[in-house]
C-alpha cells in the first residue's frame, strides 16, 4: 500500500501565490475528486502532487520519500499522469502511443521487450481499445484517445495516477465508461486514483472523498457528504438542490438559479398540490416575488422538498399519512389569509381528497381559485369518482379553470399588476377575473 | 548499448518491430551504396561499374593484397580523389541535415521545421563566409577551422531565434519560422555585403552560398566528420525522449524527461550537425524539412527509426540531387541548393495547405 501525504503546501506562479496551505492524506485503493471552480487551484495542485510545480512551501511524500528529492524518472515509475486534452504531434499508432508509457522502465538504448509489449496490450485490453492498437493516434475519436491516454498511464505500472479533468470533452456515455474505469482501477487494481473534475455530480457518484477548493484554499474536505447546499453555494455561489440519487445512494445536486432580486409583492398565494405538481408553479411565483404557501403536503413529497428549499411555509403532515383533521384545518387557516389559490393537478387518493375539500372551502371564502387542468381527473381519481364529484363543485362554485402554466401565471401578474386582488373580493369578482382571464389568454 | 541488445536477444525477445527496423536499415544501405556507385558513374566522363569495383578493390588496405586490376590512372585518380570524396560528402550533408531536421521537427513538436526554416543554416553560413571574408579560415593540422565558426554562428542564430519566438512557456510555430525567416533574411544581407565590399572574395564563396559540392574535397569531409558523427550520437541518446515529447511537454516530463536539459542539449548537438553540414555544402535548402517528413509517413514517426532512416534517405536523397546537377546541363554545374529547392519548394507548400485543412477542420 502506497500513501500520498500533501502536508501544508504553498505554490507559486511567478509571485502570485495560486494555492495556499493544503493538506490531504490519502492512500492506494482510493477514489480522490478534486473540485472548484475555474481559478481555484485545482490544476495547479495536481501539477504540483505530480512532480512539475515544486511547493514553495511544505511537503509532498510518496511512502514518506519527498518526491521533490526524487528523480523524475522515479516519480513516474509510481505515479503516472493523464492531463487535459493533450494531443499528439506525430501520427503514432496507438500501441506505440501505449509503448511509451514503458519509458520510465527502460534503460537510454533499451527497445521494449515482448513483455513491454505484453505490459501494453494488457493495459489497452483493460480499458477496451485492443482492438484499436494499430489505428492511428491522430485518427481516433475523443473518448477513443482518451482511453489510449489511459492505456498509456496504465503501462506504467504506477500505484497512483492523476487525472486533470479526464471526462471534459467526451459526450455521456464515454464520461461514464471512463469514471467506471477509473473506480475499476482504485477497487480491482487498488491504484490511488486523483481527479481533478468539473462536473459535481459525476465526482459524487464515483469518489470516495473529496476536496473542494475555492481560491487556492480547501473549502471543505471529506466523505462525498461534504456536498452539502451551503458548501457549494461558497464555492460556486449557485443555489443547488442537493438530493440522494436513490439507485447509486450518492449525493445529487441539482443546480437552481433563483432571482433573489424580484420585486417583493404583497400578495399571498396558497397551492394546493402534491408529487412534483408544484414544484415548478412554486419557483416561479417565488422567483416572481409573490408570498407562496402550500398545503397539506406530507414530509418527503417532493413539492415539500421544493418548498423546503424555496423556504415557503407549508401545512405538513407525516410522512406517507391520510392528512389528519388538524393539519387540514391549519391548511384551511392558511387558506383564509391567501389572495389565490391554486390547486395543481395531481392524483387523489382517499389520503388527500381532504385538499380538494380545502379547495372547495377556497372558493366558498370567495378566495379566486383557479384549476390546473393539464390531465384529465378521470385519470388521476383513486376515489372511485368522490375526487371527480368534488372537482364538478368546484367548477360549478367558479373555480377557473386554466389549460396551462404559463397563461395562469401571465393572467396572475396581470392581475397582479392591476391590483384587482381584494381581500374583499365577492363572489362575482370571480367572473370578473374569468372576463380579465380569457381577455389575456385571447 | 552492445549489451542490451546482445540480453535481448538472448532473451529471444527481439520484437517484430526491432526486425522490420533492421530490414529498413539494411534496405537503405543498399541503396545508398548504389545511389554513391551510380553518383561515381556518370558525369562528363562516364565510368563503367566494374572499373569503379576494381579501383576499390585494387585501393582498400587489406584487400589489395588479394586483388590488383589494371585500371588507367586517370579513371582512379577520377574515382578517389573528384568523384569518391564529392559523393560522400554529398552523401555525409544529406544526413546530417535530415537527422537535424528530424531533431528540430520533434524538438519544436512541428513538421515545419527544419534548419534552414528556423534560421540555423543562414547562421552558419554567416559564420563559415565570415571567417572566410576575415581571413579566419586556415587549415590547422589538415582540419579546416571553417566547421568551427560556422558552429559559433549557428548555434547564436538558434538561441536568438528561439529565445525571440518564446511567448511564456511556449514557442508558437507562427513566430519560430517569421523570426526564423526575418533572421534568414538579415543574415542573406549581411554576406551579400561581403560580398560587395570584399569582391576578390567572392568567387569563394558565392557559389559554396547557393549550396553545392563543386570543390569538396576529402579535407572537408574529415573536418566536418567527427562533428556530425558527435552530434548525431548525442542527439540519438534522446530519440526515446523525442518520442515522449511529441505527446505533449507536460507528458513527456511525466514520463521522466528532464524537458528543460533536452532542449539544451540537443540545440546545441543540432546546432553542431547543422554547422558542419553546411561548412561542406553550403546552404541546401528543403532537405531537412522533406526526408524526416517522408520517412515518418513511409516507415515509422518512431524517431528511434526516424533518426537513422532520414539519415540514409537523407544521404541518397541528396547524392541522386547532386548527380543530377551534375549531368542536367553538363558540362556546366547547377548548385545542387536550386535542385533541392525545386524539389522542396512545392512540398513545403503543400505541407503548409495541408496543414491549413487540419486547422480548418
Amino acid at each position: 500500500m502506497v500513501q500520498l501525504k500533501v502536508n501544508n503546501i504553498d505554490c507559486y506562479y511567478e509571485s502570485t501565490k495560486i494555492i495556499e496551505n493544503i493538506s490531504l492524506q490519502t492512500q492506494t485503493g482510493q477514489f480522490v475528486g478534486i473540485l472548484g471552480p475555474n481559478g481555484s487551484g485545482k490544476t495547479t495542485l495536481l501539477k504540483s502532487i505530480s512532480h512539475i510545480l515544486k511547493p514553495k512551501m511544505g511537503t509532498i511524500l510518496l511512502d514518506d520519500k519527498d518526491i521533490y528529492t526524487l528523480k523524475a524518472n522515479d516519480v513516474a515509475r509510481q505515479m503516472a499522469v493523464v492531463s487535459q486534452g493533450s494531443n499528439v504531434a506525430f501520427s503514432f499508432t496507438a500501441i506505440d502511443v501505449v509503448l511509451m508509457g514503458r519509458s520510465p522502465h527502460l534503460s537510454r538504448f533499451a527497445v521494449e521487450s515482448e513483455n513491454d509489449v505484453a505490459i501494453a496490450k494488457k493495459a489497452m485490453a483493460y480499458t477496451g481499445t485492443l482492438h484499436l492498437q494499430d489505428r492511428l493516434i491522430t485518427e481516433l475519436s475523443g473518448g477513443e484517445r482518451q482511453r489510449i491516454i489511459i492505456s498509456r498511464a496504465l503501462a506504467q505500472e504506477p500505484q497512483v495516477l492523476l487525472l486533470d479533468e479526464p471526462t471534459t470533452f467526451l459526450d455521456v456515455a464515454n464520461q461514464l465508461e471512463i469514471m467506471d474505469l477509473l473506480k475499476q482501477l482504485c477497487d480491482n487494481k487498488k491504484l490511488l486514483v486523483v481527479g481533478v473534475f468539473h462536473d459535481f455530480n459525476l465526482a459524487a457518484r464515483y469518489c470516495d472523498s473529496l476536496i473542494l477548493l475555492k481560491k487556492g484554499k480547501i473549502v471543505a474536505t471529506g466523505s462525498t457528504d461534504v456536498l452539502t447546499s451551503e458548501n457549494i453555494k461558497t464555492i460556486f455561489n449557485i443555489d443547488t438542490v442537493v438530493k440522494q440519487n436513490s439507485i447509486t445512494k450518492t449525493p445529487y445536486i441539482i443546480p437552481i438559479s433563483i432571482n433573489h432580486e424580484a420585486p417583493k409583492r404583497s400578495l399571498t398565494i396558497h397551492i394546493i398540490c402534491g408529487s412534483g405538481s408544484g414544484s415548478s408553479l412554486m419557483k416561479q411565483l417565488f422567483d416572481d416575488g409573490y408570498n407562496v404557501t402550500a398545503g397539506v403536503l406530507n414530509l418527503l413529497d417532493t413539492d415539500q422538498e421544493t418548498a423546503s428549499f424555496l423556504k415557503i411555509p407549508i401545512t405538513p403532515e407525516a410522512p406517507m399519512s391520510p392528512i389528519s383533521d388538524v393539519a387540514h384545518n391549519d391548511n384551511l387557516c392558511a387558506i383564509k389569509k391567501a389572495d389565490f389559490v391554486i390547486v395543481t393537478s395531481f392524483p387523489y387518493g382517499y389520503g388527500n381528497i381532504k385538499n380538494l375539500d380545502a379547495a372547495l372551502f377556497a372558493v366558498k371564502q370567495g378566495i379566486p381559485t383557479f384549476l390546473l387542468d393539464d390531465s384529465p381527473i378521470e385519470l388521476r381519481d383513486y376515489t372511485k369518482g368522490q375526487a371527480q364529484e368534488k372537482m364538478q363543485a368546484l367548477k360549478n362554485k367558479g373555480a377557473v379553470v386554466v389549460q396551462d402554466e404559463n397563461a395562469l401565471l401571465s393572467a396572475l401578474n396581470y392581475l397582479a399588476n392591476k391590483h384587482v386582488a381584494d381581500k374583499a373580493n365577492s363572489p362575482q369578482s370571480i367572473t370578473a377575473v374569468t372576463d380579465t382571464l380569457l381577455e389575456v389568454s385571447s | 548499448m552492445l549489451k542490451n541488445i546482445k540480453s535481448i536477444i538472448a532473451k529471444n525477445q527481439v520484437s517484430r518491430k526491432t526486425k522490420n527496423w533492421l530490414l529498413i536499415l539494411i534496405g537503405l544501405s543498399i541503396l545508398l551504396t548504389c545511389s554513391i556507385i551510380l553518383s561515381i558513374s556518370v558525369g562528363y566522363l562516364d565510368i563503367p561499374f566494374s572499373n569503379i569495383i576494381k579501383v576499390f578493390l585494387t585501393n582498400t588496405p587489406g584487400i589489395n593484397n588479394f586483388f590488383h586490376f589494371p585500371v588507367s590512372s586517370t579513371e582512379t585518380a577520377l574515382i578517389l580523389q573528384i568523384r569518391l570524396p564529392r559523393a560522400l560528402c554529398a552523401a555525409l550533408v544529406g544526413a546530417a541535415l535530415s537527422i537535424a531536421g528530424a531533431a528540430y521537427q520533434g524538438l519544436f513538436r512541428n513538421p515545419m521545421a527544419d534548419p534552414y526554416t528556423i534560421g540555423a543554416s543562414s547562421g552558419a553560413a554567416l559564420g563559415a563566409t565570415s571567417s572566410v571574408i576575415l581571413g579566419l579560415g586556415i587549415t590547422i593540422m589538415g582540419i579546416s577551422t571553417r566547421p568551427f565558426f560556422a558552429f559559433i554562428g549557428c548555434l547564436a542564430t538558434v538561441l536568438g531565434v528561439y529565445t525571440i519566438s518564446r511567448v511564456g512557456n511556449k514557442v508558437p510555430v507562427q513566430t519560430l519560422l517569421l523570426s526564423g525567416i526575418a533572421v534568414s533574411i538579415l543574415f542573406g544581407a549581411i554576406v551579400n555585403s561581403y560580398h560587395t565590399l570584399f569582391p576578390e572574395k567572392f568567387r569563394q564563396t558565392a557559389f559554396w552560398l547557393m549550396g553545392s559540392f563543386s570543390y569538396t574535397e576529402w579535407l572537408d569531409l574529415w573536418s566536418a566528420l567527427p562533428f556530425i558523427i558527435g552530434g548525431s550520437i548525442v542527439i540519438y541518446m534522446f530519440a526515446r525522449d523525442l518520442n515522449l515529447l511529441s505527446l505533449g511537454e507536460s507528458e513527456a516530463t511525466h514520463l521522466g524527461v528532464d524537458l528543460e536539459k533536452m532542449k539544451k542539449i540537443l540545440l546545441v548537438a543540432t546546432a553542431f550537425v547543422t554547422a558542419a553540414a553546411v561548412s561542406i555544402g553550403g546552404l541546401i535548402a528543403f532537405v531537412g524539412l522533406i526526408i524526416p517528413h517522408l520517412t515518418r509517413l513511409i516507415f515509422s514517426p518512431d524517431h528511434r527509426i526516424l533518426m537513422v532512416s532520414s539519415a540514409l534517405m537523407g544521404a541518397i536523397f541528396l547524392v541522386l540531387c547532386d548527380t543530377l546537377s551534375r549531368i542536367l546541363i553538363a558540362p556546366t554545374e547547377l548548385p545542387v541548393g536550386v535542385i533541392t529547392a525545386v524539389c522542396g519548394g512545392p512540398f513545403f507548400l503543400y505541407l503548409m495547405r495541408r496543414k491549413k485543412k487540419i486547422d480548418a477542420s
